[in-house]
This record gives C-alpha cells, sequence and structure tokens, in this order.
C-alpha cells in the first residue's frame, strides 16, 4: 500500500515535470519578435501581421507595440528604452533623421548580410536614401516620403514653377478674393521648417552642407536669397503670418478647408484632401517645390524604415518580419489602405496602384528629386539652431545676414566641439 | 532617538534625491554623448565653461524666470480671491469648489493641446472673439515678443486651483470668534482682511509660493506641447533645453550640467529671497 502510493507520487510528479517540459520547450520554439510603430504605421500594418502571424504559427510571434503617433515623442520612448540597456523591442520603425544619430550610439545592427544589392535596386531612387551610415545599410525603408508642393487644378491653369510665379500667381488670387492665404507651408519653430527650409534653399542653388567640403553652408548669398524669399512671402501676404506657427496639420487644414490655393506638404496629405469633408476634393494637382531656373528642384526625403536593434535574440526572425512588412504586396495593400509611399520600382508602373492613385507618376518623379538632411549623428543639434535662428527672421524681424551668420557660427562650433569633449 | 526616527526618512531622501544630484554633479565633469559612444569620459570643466558662455542658457534662465515670477504672481492674486469667495457661506458653493478644481485636474499635455488650439489663428476661438470686435488676427502665437504671455495664461488657468486649495485650508483654520471681536472693537472688513487673515494667512501663502516657484521654474510638458520653445526660441525654458540636450541631441553630460547650472541659480535666489524676508521682519508672525 505504501510503496503503491509511494509510486503514484513519482509518477504524479513524473508527468507534471514533462508536461511543464513540454509546455517550456513549445515556447522555446516560439521565437517573439516585438516592433515599435508610431500608432499610424502600427495601425496600417495590422492585417498584415496577422497574415504573418497565420504563416508562421508555432515558429514565430510577431507583435507590433503602438507607439506614440508624434515623432519627437516615439523617438524619446525609443531612446529610454535603448538607454536602460536590453529594449523590450527587437526592431524599431525609424525616421530618416534618427539613422546616423542611432547607428553611432551603437543601438543598431548592420542589415548588409540580409539585403543583397539587388534588393537595393529594386527601390525606387529616392527610397535608397537615408538608410546607410558610414556606408553601412541600418534601415531597411517601409515607406517613401517626399516633400511636395500642393496646387489648386480649379484656381490655375498649370503650377507655379519659379519662385516669382508663386508670388505673383498668389498676389493675384488674393487681389481677386479667390483666397484668403496663396501658399501655407511649416513655419512653426520646428523639424518642418527644416524641411520646408531644404526645399527653398535648393530652389535658389543652395545647399545645407557644403557638397565639397561637408562643411556648413548657411550664409552663402544662396541661403540669405532663400530665407529673403520666404520672409517676402509673409511681408508681402502671399502667405499668412499664421503660418509661422503652422505645422503640416495646421497647414493641411487651411487647405483642405479652401482657403489657399498652394500647400507645401508630404505625400499623405492626398489620401486626406480626398476624403469626403473636403473642400478641395478631386482639384487637388502635386508638383515639386518652385526653383530658380537653371537649378534643380528639391523634394526633402522624409520616409521611415524598420531598423535591428543590437541585443535581439533571434535577428533571423525579425528579418523574417521586415522583409514581409515591407515585400511589395504589404506596399500594395498600404498604398491601397491608407496612402503610403510605396518603395518598390515596379510599383510605380503597376496599373492596378495607378489606377487607385493619379498621383503616382509625380511621386515617382518627386522621388528622384529627394534631398536628405545632413546624415550626421549631430544632426537634431544642427536643425535646432537653423529652426531658431529661421523663427527668429519670420517672425521677430531678425536681419537676414545676421541671424544666418550665427546660425553658420553655432553650427560650426556644433560640430567641432559637440559633446563637451576636451 | 530622534535620529534613529529620522533615519528611513533620510535614507530615502538621499536614495531618491541625494543620489541623482550627485551622480548629475559627476555627470557635468564628463562628456557623455554620442560621439563618446555615450560612455562618460573626463573633461575637467569643459561643461561648465560652455555653460557660462551659452547665451541660450542665460536667456533661457531670463525667460524661465520671467515665466515663473509672472505667473505664480497672477496665480496668487487670483487664488486669494477666489479662495475667500469660497470661504464665504453661499447657495452653491459646494458645486463650485469642486469646479474650481477641474482645471488643475486635467493632464497637462491635454490641456496645452486645448489652449494651442484656443490659441490658434485663423481658426482657434480667442480669434474668433476679437473679430468679432472688428480686430484683426491676433497672431499671438507668431510673436516672440507675446507668445510668452500664452504660455503664462494658460499656467494661470492650470494652477491657479492648486494655489486656492492651500489658501482655502489655511483660511478655515483661522477661529471665527476672532472676527467676531474684531466687529464687536468696531473695525471694518477690509480692515479685517489686512489685520487679520492675511497675516494668519502668510505661512500658507509663503507654502504655496514655494510650491509653485519651483515647479514653475521646472516648467516643461507645458512649454513642450503649447510652443515647443517658439517662436525663435522666445518661450524655451531651462528644463526643455536640458531635455533638448539630454533625449534628442544625446548629450547627457552638457545635459547635466544645464539642469544643476538651473539648480544652482534657483537654489541662490530662493536663500536671498528668504534672507530678504527675515530681514524685513515680515516672517515675524510665524515666529509666535
Amino acid at each position: 500500500m505504501t510503496i503503491g502510493r509511494r509510486t503514484l507520487a513519482v509518477l504524479l510528479g513524473l508527468t507534471l515535470l514533462f508536461s511543464f517540459g513540454l509546455a517550456w520547450s513549445s515556447q522555446r520554439q516560439i521565437q517573439r519578435v516585438n516592433i515599435l510603430m508610431p500608432a499610424p504605421f502600427a495601425d496600417a500594418t495590422a492585417e498584415l501581421v496577422q497574415d504573418f502571424n497565420r504563416e508562421h504559427r508555432g515558429r514565430i510571434a510577431l507583435r507590433v507595440t503602438r507607439g506614440p503617433r508624434d515623432t519627437e515623442a516615439i523617438s524619446d520612448l525609443a531612446i529610454s528604452s535603448l538607454l536602460l540597456g536590453r529594449p523590450p523591442f527587437d526592431a524599431l520603425l525609424m525616421d530618416v533623421t534618427w539613422l546616423a544619430k542611432y547607428a553611432a550610439a551603437g543601438w543598431l545592427e548592420p542589415l548588409d548580410p540580409f539585403f543583397d544589392s539587388e534588393a537595393v535596386d529594386s527601390l525606387v531612387e529616392g527610397a535608397r536614401l537615408g538608410n546607410h551610415y558610414d556606408g553601412v545599410l541600418y534601415r531597411w525603408p517601409l515607406i517613401a516620403d517626399v516633400g511636395l508642393l500642393y496646387w489648386r487644378r480649379d484656381l490655375m491653369d498649370a503650377p507655379p514653377r519659379t519662385p516669382d510665379q508663386l508670388s505673383g500667381i498668389g498676389r493675384r488670387l488674393i487681389d481677386d478674393g479667390a483666397v484668403n492665404s496663396a501658399f501655407v507651408w511649416q513655419g512653426r519653430q520646428y523639424e518642418g521648417l527644416s524641411c520646408d527650409f531644404v526645399e527653398m534653399l535648393s530652389a535658389f542653388g543652395g545647399s545645407w552642407l557644403n557638397p565639397q567640403t561637408g562643411e556648413p553652408s548657411l550664409n552663402s548669398s544662396e541661403a540669405i536669397e532663400a530665407v529673403a524669399w520666404m520672409r517676402s512671402l509673409i511681408r508681402d501676404g502671399i502667405s499668412p503670418k499664421a503660418v509661422t506657427n503652422y505645422s503640416e496639420s495646421e497647414s493641411l487644414q487651411a487647405f483642405k478647408a479652401g482657403d489657399a490655393a498652394l500647400m507645401r506638404n508630404w505625400p499623405y496629405a492626398w489620401a486626406e484632401l480626398q476624403k469626403s469633408d473636403s473642400a478641395v476634393r478631386g482639384q487637388v494637382g502635386v508638383t515639386l517645390m518652385v526653383h530658380e531656373e537653371g537649378h534643380q528642384p528639391a523634394a526633402t526625403l522624409g520616409s521611415w524604415g524598420l531598423s535591428l536593434l543590437k541585443g535581439s535574440d533571434h535577428p533571423q526572425a525579425v528579418i523574417e518580419a521586415i522583409r514581409y512588412l515591407t515585400s511589395p504586396e504589404a506596399q500594395r495593400q498600404r498604398f491601397r489602405n491608407q496612402g503610403y509611399t510605396p518603395t518598390d520600382r515596379s510599383l510605380f508602373r503597376d496599373p492596378e496602384m495607378l489606377e487607385l492613385s493619379p498621383i503616382l507618376p509625380d511621386l515617382e518623379q518627386a522621388l528622384t528629386h529627394a534631398v536628405p538632411r545632413p546624415p550626421t549623428p549631430l544632426y537634431a543639434q544642427l536643425s535646432d539652431v537653423l529652426q531658431r535662428q529661421l523663427s527668429g527672421v519670420l517672425t521677430n524681424d531678425l536681419a537676414i545676414d545676421q541671424a544666418m551668420n550665427k546660425a553658420q557660427i553655432n553650427s560650426m562650433t556644433i560640430l567641432e566641439s559637440a559633446g563637451g569633449a576636451a | 532617538m530622534t535620529w534613529l526616527l529620522l533615519m528611513p526618512a533620510a535614507l530615502l531622501m538621499a536614495l531618491v534625491f541625494g543620489w541623482p544630484m550627485l551622480r548629475y554633479a559627476w555627470l557635468s565633469f564628463h562628456a557623455d554623448s554620442v560621439l563618446t559612444g555615450l560612455v562618460p569620459v573626463a573633461n575637467g570643466g569643459a561643461n561648465w565653461l560652455r555653460l557660462l558662455a551659452d547665451d541660450r542658457f542665460w536667456q533661457d534662465v531670463l525667460q524661465t524666470g520671467r515665466f515663473a515670477l509672472v505667473s505664480v504672481t497672477a496665480e496668487l492674486f487670483l487664488a486669494l480671491l477666489i479662495a475667500l469667495l469660497l470661504d464665504q457661506r453661499w447657495r452653491g458653493r459646494g458645486a463650485v469648489r469642486a469646479l474650481t478644481l477641474l482645471p488643475w485636474a486635467l493632464p497637462t499635455t491635454m490641456m496645452a493641446l486645448g489652449w494651442r488650439w484656443i490659441f490658434n489663428t485663423p481658426y482657434g476661438p480667442l480669434e474668433a472673439v476679437t473679430a468679432s470686435f472688428g480686430l484683426g488676427p491676433l497672431n499671438l502665437m507668431a510673436s516672440p515678443q507675446w507668445t510668452w504671455l500664452a504660455t503664462v495664461v494658460t499656467d494661470v488657468w492650470k494652477t491657479t486651483p492648486f494655489i486656492t486649495l492651500i489658501l482655502l485650508a489655511g483660511l478655515q483654520t483661522i477661529p471665527a470668534d476672532l472676527f467676531e471681536a474684531f466687529r464687536l472693537e468696531g473695525g471694518r472688513s477690509m480692515q479685517a482682511l489686512r489685520e487679520i487673515t492675511l497675516p494668519l494667512l502668510l505661512p500658507y501663502i509663503l507654502l504655496s509660493l514655494l510650491f509653485r516657484l519651483a515647479q514653475a521654474f521646472g516648467v516643461f510638458d507645458l512649454i513642450q506641447v503649447l510652443t515647443g520653445g517658439g517662436p525663435a526660441g522666445s518661450t524655451e525654458s531651462l528644463a526643455l533645453y536640458a531635455y533638448l540636450n539630454a533625449m534628442r541631441f544625446l548629450d547627457f553630460g552638457y545635459s547635466a550640467t544645464v539642469m544643476l547650472g538651473g539648480f544652482v541659480l534657483l537654489s541662490l535666489s530662493i536663500l536671498l529671497g528668504a534672507l530678504a524676508l527675515r530681514l524685513s521682519g515680515a516672517l515675524r508672525p510665524l515666529q509666535s
């Protein structure tokens, strides 16, 4: 009797141990992948994540964490978790301006072993930019994104091509009483102002960093001309004074309400303008930012891409998820449902895609003029001092040459002595 | 025995306050940024020299000081008025008391977003009001001279209830027979306010001033959401500058220096203020 009881206990114990072991080992086989994305992107990929998990059942469990919507807010979240070490995320959806900083901080894993040159060649021109730091691939693009000039087809036959034409058309439309303000853009002291500046600077033949020396050239005659034009837009009433506090959403609001004839914004605005509550639905075209004759137009490179974080337990599974979420089929779905610009070259010629959106050829053209912002780990500082001076010129009547000289000097100081290294 | 009983509290303070401060102090003598691979490298007093020569830091000190002084002063006067009103007996007082607290209970970021919309040109309600008086667009948020007032208004709206609450609590500790005796002696009610209410309320006023000044000097979320520090950096606060250095620029050494620099200046001004108060004898009622 005693023996029987003991045997029973041992058997029971063994069974328990065995079942725990089984549960544990099956737990081990499933590789959990967690990707942090801003909420809109997380929502846009929800369906794809479900499909992925169905296809990889028992092997990989993919989860997308919904982060804050605002670019800076999600960067803060990501950085906080990275600073604490061993972040709960395997991959991150990254804005183009973060890349150099994150790579220099040593948070990212190179992606070169996973994506060959053939894969890179399949990308549309603008989507190939902004993924490398020091020649190493750290980010695989999820969506392409560049700055565009939106124009009202019902108010003009063709969009303006030069700064003078833009001012002229704007003046005429305001004098005719067709719109309250002609041209809305992003003049608030924040990253959007730097983006607009890159395009307007290029319009006059300038560039943020001198392409020969790699040093800032913010006090060049081209830069001063560009800033003078930006200020004249406000002084001459072509742009409302309030534009100096506009971000993308305020610009879109004014344009969508039919209060403006031209708008500088990103491709996402197109889908918004086609909604039923839009006063300009079906009357909008997109083109490149105006530029002086003889100079190249520029479209500031935006774009989001996926990066593999150092310390992920199973990089292969993460890469599998990245490939899935960036596949042409996934791009097609995101374009259809949310209007996110694809990155695969062939999709821009795809009949079904063209039918979905008449502006696809314009987007492709704009992408060939994509200009990245300075790809340095110190970009946030450079942009910050530039925004400060630009905002001063636009709102505070600072002398343009003085302000741009100050931006130049501050930028040089940052590059020479950032971090306070002795 | 006293010391033994104080030990747990002292330990806790050392842990949550002393240790971070020491750590900041240590960090402020190191370069710790994205350029050093986020590894602290001793750099002598380079950060502090940079701070002294950084006109942006000094501009932010002035801007933060201006914000703190103006908004706390306005809050104090408003709160005193409201507290005196709420201390009287009248119908519906309970409901109004609860309502007064509402702004304080709202999360700062939410209400800052709301105010950003109120100040919006041309669609915000404020512009609609001024337009109905036949005035052109205000563009309050696009003017480096005036935008800081918008931050003050928002802060006053948000934190007046906090001071009201403290002052109201103070008012209720004043025995009613004091007023009665005063009236019997033939005193008028304005006199009673000056000779009884205000002196007895002084400790509460000082307490709320101390709380609020320290809090306003460290203002971050309200500014970040309402203006982002703009236009032209005219509303940037010290905390926002320190945050930018740490989270955007990944320059932790300098961020710690900015934070400590602000702390030192604040402590100095509070010390000087306290000294001046003591010398002027305004604190005498507290010592009795």
